[in-house]
């Protein structure tokens, strides 16, 4: 006896693309970040150069101060006039470019004060287009500026 | 005469176009994923426009709170809390790695800047020499 068989063709279910269409898109519209990931970039000094540490003396020496003030070669300012940097900066430098700058930070000054002097010098490195030597000291460098009353 | 009636015609919402909207949207969305390792929300410190750069892809993390609590990641996997004396070891393991590792620190512009100075130390003896400092843009340009 033959049976009659009947012949069903492949398919591949799509009805239910739309929904796993959509699935994907939430997924990716709470997993996506638009944040922002630009920082400024600043070069730390190898391990080896740590005791050629530069003098204050012949250098621009800025001191921040946790009281919103920072001091630029024994001036002091209040954080307000933080532009003063660029102008004072740009003019030494083109004296002599190669210039070091400190940027020596009290341990108990906001970081925010920091990075705004920070942001100072690095407009003033690419507004001259040369390379500063723009230092923060590590905790023995500091400490040894500490003693000799700068 | 007598005029046949107008065919009455069912108002239809065209949807065959809809899967093709959805992936358009998924391809978006797609593209424009940054997966960040480390997702803390702190207020970052301002800076002008010209002085920020990109974050390097898998630059390592080192997260300051502004209480002072740290996290770091080593740029593939998420941020975790770590202490102070282990980021030394963290990021000697990450230099190990990767010799030219770019480090990336965000801190909150309201932390003290010992913490900072602390975790400078740790990097530079660990030998990181790529640093950035994430900021935010600057409003009053």
């Amino acid at each position: 006896m033959k049976l009659k068989v009947k012949k069903e063709e492949p398919e591949i279910p799509t009805a239910s693309m739309a929904d796993i269409a959509f699935l994907l898109i939430v997924f990716f519209m709470l997993t996506t970040v638009f944040s922002a990931n630009k920082g400024m970039e600043h070069i730390l000094p190898p391990n080896e150069d740590l005791d050629e540490a530069i003098e204050p003396e012949e250098s621009i020496y800025i001191k921040i101060f946790p009281d919103g003030q920072f001091e630029m070669d024994k001036q002091s300012f209040p954080m307000e006039q933080v532009d003063r940097i660029f102008n004072y900066v740009y003019q030494k430098i083109q004296v002599n470019a190669k210039k070091p700058i400190i940027v020596h930070t009290n341990r108990e000054a906001d970081y925010g004060d920091m990075i705004r002097v920070l942001d100072q010098l690095k407009m003033v490195e690419l507004e001259s287009k040369l390379t500063l030597g723009i230092t923060i000291p590590s905790k023995a460098e500091a400490a040894r500026y500490d003693q000799t009353g700068q | 005469m007598k005029i046949k009636k107008t065919k009455s015609l069912e108002a239809v919402i065209p949807t065959a176009s809809m899967a093709d909207i959805a992936f358009l949207l998924i391809v978006f969305f797609m593209i424009s994923t940054v997966f960040q390792v480390d997702k803390t929300s702190v207020a970052l410190p301002e800076s002008h426009s010209v002085t920020r750069s990109e974050v390097i892809k898998e630059s390592a993390f080192v997260v300051i709170r502004e209480d002072g609590a740290i996290k770091a990641s080593d740029g593939v996997e998420d941020s975790q809390m770590v202490n102070m004396e282990d980021i030394g070891v963290l990021a000697g393991a990450w230099m190990q790695n990767r010799p030219s590792q770019p480090v990336v620190v965000k801190a909150d512009q309201g932390v003290k800047y010992h913490y900072v100075d602390d975790v400078l130390e740790h990097l530079r003896e660990a030998g990181v020499t790529n640093l950035k400092f994430l900021t935010e843009q600057a409003k009053n340009e």
